[in-house]
């Protein structure tokens, strides 16, 4: 994956306010873009790059709330922080519903915005290496044959050659000869290994329910 | 053809069709007996004209006789008839006499057949002949039978039942009748009655032609009954019209009554009876068939509006006639209703009530939609004047963070740039700059509050003290019992009125109170007071002061609280004691604070008192 500078978004229609807060972010040593509404962030975003959003919760038009559902439906959604003049308990409850990574007043302190910021970049970083890697594995798995990913949700399940054979119908050479071939596509040594690969890749579960064990 | 046979044989074929005629009409109405005898009468009639033109043209004594005997018959039915036809018609005339008459009669037909040759003659003679009309007709000769002196006492006997009939009549009012009919009737009975005996006893040699004056008789009846024929006819008539017609208004009303929605109610008081529309039933909860009375339907009344209604229908039917209410109903399922109702009632001579009728209408919804009105109303003056410092509050508190919170920004990033081994000092001055043009934005929203307050000044009036502690002491009592803080009010006597805005000054009063009882709370003190007291200070202003028994204000805090967005609590705005200084101030007082000398805190404003622009 390309290693790019993450950027904070900052999002406020209040352009002052939006002026001042990149200034300390930029001399904070972060790379911010800002933008004066959520619209606006959405279209001229990098559609990929790493970082996090820093909106204000109310805004004319679209709102942070608004903003935070659009940005979760795209294939990069960053970490959303919310920024409020006093924010009401109910749009608060909401927000933190929605995952959003932090909560902060405008006037709440440097130490606390900086902190926030930090955690949600590192944050988007950690979520970000776990869909480069999840993506990587499914490139494999998606190598195996519709056979082959049937042995591989009996092996998981921890089934010896001679009872997947019978529950296929086919010869334990061949059930052997798929068992190869899954170790060799997925490039792993052992059926504990398999299986933790399988379950990092997400799809250990769905395996098991489309193939059940046997009787 | 002769003359003679000509008027006899119409006579005779007219009374057979009178007959005829009155016959069915008797026939189709069993009950119209004057008909049935008239038309026996004319038969009669008929039958005794035949029998005297047949007299006047008889060849031989002997026949002559043998058809006067028969046509005795004739008489002995035209009699009976006529008695019948005046006691059915005229309903007058003594019974006993119409018995004697109708009994001698027949004793006298009996007597034609067995005593010589009829009731007339022992022996009729010879015949004589005389002109009549131009022509020869018959009169007899013979031995006169004494059995017609009963005869004629007979005659005499029918004519004084007529004439007692005739008299009845006219007493009891039915002149016409008793004129025409009763008269008539005596009058041609006179006059046939006089000219068969002058003809008898040959006092003038005429012949038996009774029947010409007897069909004046008929004709006179004849019309009497046909004209009550034709008329009852009529009545029929416009008495199917007259109700066609009140069916369809009646219709009408019905319509329009059902489609407005109105319930009818109607009450006889004299049967004690009430007759309720389908419509009002239902309003009212009752059944189709359910028999109504008025206990039961009172009953229905809510308790609440059943006295009230009660002295309503009273005043209506003790003279005042008309009513319009409204009242709540409850019905059987427990649902309340709301009825308008108009009535009217209806007095009988005497000035007792006879009739009450009354329209009822469903207002439920009417009066439900008053009722959220006038809460609604009510819950907006309250929320107005309870809120209105901390909507403001609100509404400041966020408009203020927006340039506090950028000026923080910047001078946090100037900071850092300042750090820096070599600060871009364009960048430094153009946060400063950005800094004072945000400091100048805060203290604009300030000036905006400031500047919405004074505006409102305009409307000052005259306010009397003890109203304004009144009404703020109501407002918060519910809070102050909530949070078990016990308010004391005391206003000094004769107060003269302050000049200011009303809603305004319950603010300072409002927020000062629940100022006291957040310190309270905050103390976690047990003696939790808040004392409100307004007294004259000096001869033209009036101090109001609210005191608590909590801990007081810090001495090195003293000074600041009335800063703008200068707080002690954590959910305060610094806010509420900043407005209540600059109401106070547009109203020409002070508003300050101290600490009592026994503990607690004390905040008091000065208002000028309102004399002199009263007297303007």
């Amino acid at each position: 994956m390309s290693v790019t500078v993450p950027i904070v978004h900052v999002v406020d229609d209040d352009v002052s306010f939006l002026t001042a807060i990149s200034r300390l972010l930029g001399a904070s040593g972060f790379s911010v873009k800002a933008y004066s509404s959520a619209q606006e962030f959405l279209a001229q975003r990098d559609a990929d790059a790493p970082g996090c959003v820093l909106a204000d919760l109310q805004m004319p038009g679209m709102n942070g709330l608004d903003l935070q559902s659009a940005l979760a439906q795209t294939p990069n959604p960053l970490p959303i922080l919310f920024l409020t003049g006093h924010g009401d308990i109910p749009s608060t409850v909401q927000a933190m519903r929605g995952g959003a990574e932090d909560f902060l007043e405008k006037r709440a302190s440097k130490e606390k915005l900086l902190d926030a910021v930090i955690r949600a970049v590192a944050r988007d970083s950690r979520e970000r290496e776990a869909r480069d890697r999840q993506r990587e594995l499914r490139a494999l798995f998606d190598a195996l044959t519709d056979r082959e990913r049937e042995v591989l949700s009996h092996v998981v399940q921890g089934r010896l050659n001679k009872q997947i054979a019978w529950d296929l119908g086919i010869h334990e050479r061949t059930v052997k000869l798929h068992r190869t071939a899954i170790t060799t596509k997925l490039n792993v040594q052992s059926v504990a290994e398999l299986t933790r690969l399988t379950q990092e890749a997400g799809i250990f579960l769905k395996l098991v329910q489309t193939f059940p064990k046997g009787q | 053809m002769s003359l003679i046979t000509i008027i006899w044989s119409m006579s005779a074929s007219a009374c057979l069709t009178l007959a005829g005629i009155n016959f069915l009409v008797w026939l189709q109405n069993r009950t119209s007996l004057p008909n049935l005898f008239f038309s026996l009468l004319t038969i009669g009639t008929a039958a005794w004209t035949i029998c005297e033109l047949w007299m006047m043209r008889a060849g031989t004594p002997a026949e002559f006789a043998t058809v006067l005997k028969w046509g005795h018959v004739a008489v002995w039915l035209l009699i009976l008839s006529l008695v019948g036809f005046v006691w059915v018609y005229l309903k007058a005339g003594r019974p006993w006499l119409a018995w004697a008459v109708c009994g001698l009669r027949t004793l006298l037909l009996v007597l034609n057949f067995l005593v010589g040759k009829n009731l007339n003659y022992l022996e009729v003679t010879r015949l004589g002949h005389m002109r009549l009309l131009g022509e020869s007709v018959v009169i007899a000769e013979g031995v006169p039978n004494p059995s017609i002196l009963l005869g004629q006492i007979n005659l005499v006997m029918l004519i004084i039942f007529l004439v007692d009939a005739t008299i009845t009549t006219w007493r009891r009012g039915e002149r016409h009748r008793a004129l025409t009919v009763g008269g008539s009737i005596v009058l041609f009975i006179l006059i046939s009655t006089a000219q068969s005996m002058l003809a008898f006893y040959g006092v003038v040699r005429v012949p038996y032609t009774a029947s010409i004056s007897i069909m004046g008789l008929v004709a006179v009846m004849g019309y009497e009954l046909s004209s009550e024929t034709i008329h009852a006819a009529e009545l029929g008539r416009k008495l199917q019209e007259t109700e066609a017609g009140l069916h369809e208004s009646e219709e009408r009303m019905r319509l329009a009554v059902e489609a407005a929605g109105f319930g009818v109610l109607v009450r006889d008081f004299a049967r004690n009876e009430m007759w309720a529309s389908d419509r009002w039933r239902t309003l009212f909860g009752f059944s189709g068939t359910e028999r109504l009375e008025f206990e039961p339907v009172i009953q229905r009344i809510h308790p609440d509006d059943r006295d009230a209604l009660q002295s309503v229908l009273e005043k209506a039917r003790s003279g005042h006639g008309v009513y319009d209410t409204q009242f709540r109903v409850v019905l059987p399922s427990g649902e309340v209703r709301w009825i308008g109702a108009r009535g009217r009632v209806e007095f009988d001579r005497a000035g007792k009530p006879a009739f009450a009728r009354s329209v009822s209408h469903d207002m439920t919804r009417e009066k439900e939609a008053e009722q959220e009105a006038e809460k609604l109303r009510q819950e907006i003056a309250h929320v107005d004047r309870v809120s209105m410092m901390g909507q403001l509050a609100s509404a400041l508190a966020h408009e203020i963070n927006q340039p506090l919170g950028a000026i923080l920004r910047n001078a946090e990033a100037a900071e850092l740039l300042m750090q820096e081994k070599s600060p871009d000092m364009d960048e430094v001055r153009a946060i400063l700059a950005d800094i004072r043009k945000d400091d100048q934005r805060a203290g604009n929203v300030i000036d905006r509050m400031r500047g919405m307050l004074k505006r409102h000044n305009l409307d000052m009036r005259p306010v009397a003290v003890g109203d304004l502690v009144g009404e703020v002491a109501a407002l918060v009592r519910p809070d102050a019992a909530a949070r078990h803080v016990k308010l004391e009010f005391s206003v000094a006597d004769n107060l003269p009125p302050v000049y200011g805005e009303s809603v305004h000054l319950q603010q300072v009063l409002l927020n000062l109170i629940v100022n006291g009882m957040d310190a309270l709370d905050e103390a976690k003190s047990d003696d939790r007071r808040i004392a409100v007291t307004a007294a004259l200070d000096g001869t033209n202003t009036i101090e109001i002061a609210v005191s608590d028994s909590g801990p007081g204000v810090p001495t090195d805090r003293l000074k600041n609280i009335f800063d703008p967005f200068f707080t002690t609590k954590p959910n305060g705005m610094g806010i509420g004691l900043s407005i209540s200084r600059t109401i106070v101030e547009a109203h020409k007082g002070r508003l300050w604070a101290e600490n009592k000398s026994e503990g607690g805190a004390s905040f008091r404003f000065t208002l000028p008192i309102a004399e002199k622009d009263v007297s303007k």
